[in-house]
């Protein structure tokens, strides 16, 4: 009864259309590159409107540190640029053209040397796709990580295989892998699912250890294995990469180009049709999804069905796309019962074995979550809140219908731990 | 963007239908008499309820009749309707509704007015429950184990403690059925029972060797003051409980990870 002990829930949208079995390559007409205010990404353009841009060449620095750039996500014409106050990015749209061509990187012997390979990835943009964990934002172009966890499983509903995205590159996560021990004097954890190493020890290097990854989501996430295998604190950094992006980084070095499309599923109960496309970072939602919609109101999320949002735009590390019917709340609740509800904020939270589930049992969850719940953030940093993100407490949100929502509590939470540490 | 169905009264109703086995075989081995007793301690925690619900604008909540129903099988039969009211009242409002409603109490409201009830008429008839009653218990606690909403660790902890005073020649109290009825509708309630996955077994265990304790030792009480006080015990226990199974929880992961 293997069932019986495997751990995380299995989240099943009704009425979704069956995965396809092959792959179309999709580059939509327009695309942008966004940031939320959250982020709080403050920019200088490189580029003006209507300038034309190679695939690849750096259109965006950061302000902060500008040795961090972003890179045009496709052969373009800047459409316009839309920057908030303090030069935060709002958005940068493109409009295709194929002829601007693709920019060539210089590699230089990034593949030999720790500090070309870091400008190197600071310099063609990969660098924004790695995320630091303990809150989650793009590492300082000088941290060193204590590990590097590269996700080559994901079990969100709905979500592409990361196997999928390597189809015949696993020369290219080889020679990423490679280049990654090159950033951190610690262990390399490569999480796959089980079954045959995809790329071993032996090839890489004794500092890379494969976790095989057997339980049902919330595991897929790279905020449990961290939190099982190395968590995060402050002062010892995690980083954490897609193995699509480690098999870009790996292509980078041999060719000196950006990988220009990711491994995209479009699915959710609205569609009529589920698709596998390869397309560009930032693709426009409405241009990989128009024709495949059922018709009548629907709701396109960047993200799965869980964590998604509203979004024009693929927006920064995700690679699904989620189509939903809006209206799956039912009609609105009568006034009285709505206040009442509104009066008991925050909802109290019953502990269940589905609750538990959605955190894996891998922590006290219900101690972690009442510590959410009260502000309590030196409990919840005991019970290994640095390790996790927003994304990773989405499926207790959906089980228990918390209200306030826990993953925005724990975004607060660490925000104000890192304000506290004045980080 | 999408939401699921476990809030607050998801879990009481399928507490509620995993009680139903229980309930259904004491209302038909008891008669009108006990569908009479059940609708009072519905209407007087009702209606606590819905006060509360105006004054303090605090959801009511479903788990109410769970109360109305643990304290109809288990209050005394004697009581006058003043002593019954007074005991209810005290139980859903000391022990739930001054603490926020169900979800945020720390002990069982029906618990509560047991204990009340016993210490402020000692004298009183307990009630005593009929044998299949007992076996209800079964299909109830299997239930609720299969849902998630009642703890399939703590009952085991309990069940293990049972074995161990089984294998050392421990005599089991008369009356198991009202031990078993405690267990399910008043140590068992998720939201005051512990809540690790240690603590669970712990918690259970706590309340069987309680239980077995008292019978052993306590002599004149009625079973049900036993079995109550036994639950009253356990948890007030269950923080502690939790707090060994986290620190324990650290140790070994600071071992493991360094």
């Amino acid at each position: 009864m293997p069932w019986l002990f495997r751990s995380g829930l299995e989240v099943s949208l009704a009425d979704t259309p069956p995965a396809p079995g092959t792959v179309e390559r999709a580059i939509t007409e327009e695309a942008a590159l966004t940031a939320t205010p959250e982020e709080d990404f403050r920019v200088e353009p490189l580029v003006a409107k209507d300038d034309f841009v190679a695939q690849g060449a750096p259109v965006l620095r950061s302000r902060r540190d500008p040795r961090v750039v972003v890179t045009a996500p496709m052969p373009a014409r800047v459409a316009g640029i839309d920057l908030g106050p303090g030069h935060r990015l709002t958005r940068m749209r493109f409009f295709h053209e194929d002829s601007a061509g693709r920019h060539t990187h210089e590699v230089g012997d990034a593949a030999g040397d720790s500090d070309a390979l870091r400008a190197l990835l600071l310099g063609s943009g990969l660098w924004t796709q790695i995320r630091s964990r303990p809150f989650g934002r793009f590492p300082d172009p000088d941290e060193e990580p204590a590990a590097i966890f590269v996700m080559a499983v994901d079990t969100r509903p709905l979500a592409p295989d990361p196997r999928r995205a390597l189809d015949h590159e696993f020369g290219a996560l080889e020679r990423g892998l490679r280049a990654l021990t090159l950033l951190t004097g610690g262990p390399i954890h490569l999480c796959q699912p089980p079954g045959e190493d995809l790329v071993g020890p032996a090839r890489v290097s004794q500092r890379l250890k494969v976790v095989k990854v057997a339980g049902a989501h919330p595991w897929g996430l790279a905020g449990f294995q961290i939190h099982r295998h190395f968590p995060a604190e402050i002062g010892r950094p995690v980083w954490e990469l897609h193995a699509e992006d480690v098999a870009a980084i790996g292509d980078l070095l041999a060719t000196g180009l950006v990988n220009d499309t990711r491994l995209v599923s479009v699915s959710g109960p609205a569609m009529r049709s589920a698709r596998l496309v390869r397309c560009q970072p930032g693709a426009d939602l409405r241009g990989l999804t128009w024709h495949d919609v059922k018709p009548g109101p629907h709701a396109i999320l960047s993200g799965s069905a869980l964590e998604g949002r509203e979004s024009q735009w693929l927006t920064g590390r995700d690679r699904q796309v989620t189509v939903i019917d809006p209206d799956r709340h039912g009609p609105r609740p009568h006034w009285f019962l709505s206040a009442l509800k509104r009066a008991s904020r925050p909802l109290p939270l019953i502990p269940s074995a589905a609750l538990e589930q959605a955190t894996g049992g891998a922590l006290p969850a219900m101690s972690l979550l009442r510590a959410l719940s009260a502000g309590d953030s030196e409990t919840a940093v005991k019970l290994g809140a640095l390790s996790l993100l927003s994304e990773d407490l989405t499926l207790a949100d959906y089980v228990s219908g918390a209200d306030p929502s826990l993953s925005r509590l724990l975004d607060a939470m660490l925000a104000r731990i890192a304000a506290e540490e004045a980080i | 963007m999408i939401r699921g169905l476990w809030d607050r009264e998801t879990v009481a109703l399928m507490l509620l239908a995993a009680i139903l086995p229980v309930a259904v075989t004491w209302l038909v081995i008891e008669g009108p008499w006990a569908l009479a007793r059940l609708g009072f301690f519905l209407l007087v925690a009702g209606l606590w309820h819905v006060l509360w619900m105006l004054a303090r604008a605090q959801p009511p909540s479903f788990a109410g009749a769970l109360t109305a129903l643990a304290l109809a099988m288990l209050a005394p039969e004697d009581l006058g309707i003043f002593a019954l009211v007074l005991g209810t009242s005290f139980g859903v409002v000391m022990a739930e509704l001054a603490f926020g409603g169900w979800g945020r109490n720390i002990l069982n409201p029906a618990t509560v007015a047991l204990a009340f009830l016993g210490f402020s008429f000692p004298a009183s008839g307990w009630p005593g429950l009929a044998i299949p009653v007992g076996w209800a218990v079964i299909p109830a606690a299997l239930i609720g184990a299969a849902f998630g909403v009642i703890s399939a660790r703590l009952l085991l902890g309990a069940l293990a403690v049972m074995a161990l005073a089984a294998l050392a020649g421990i005599p089991f109290p008369d009356k198991l059925a009202i031990y078993g009825v405690v267990l399910v509708l008043l140590v068992a309630d998720p939201v005051t029972s512990a809540t690790t996955a240690l603590g669970r077994w712990l918690n259970g265990a706590l309340y069987a060797a309680l239980a077995l304790m008292f019978a052993a030792y306590w002599t004149g009480a009625h079973p049900v003051q036993l079995a109550v006080s036994a639950a009253l015990l356990t948890s007030l226990a269950a923080p502690l409980l939790d707090e060994i199974a986290i620190a324990l929880w650290l140790t070994l992961r600071r071992r493991r990870l360094g």
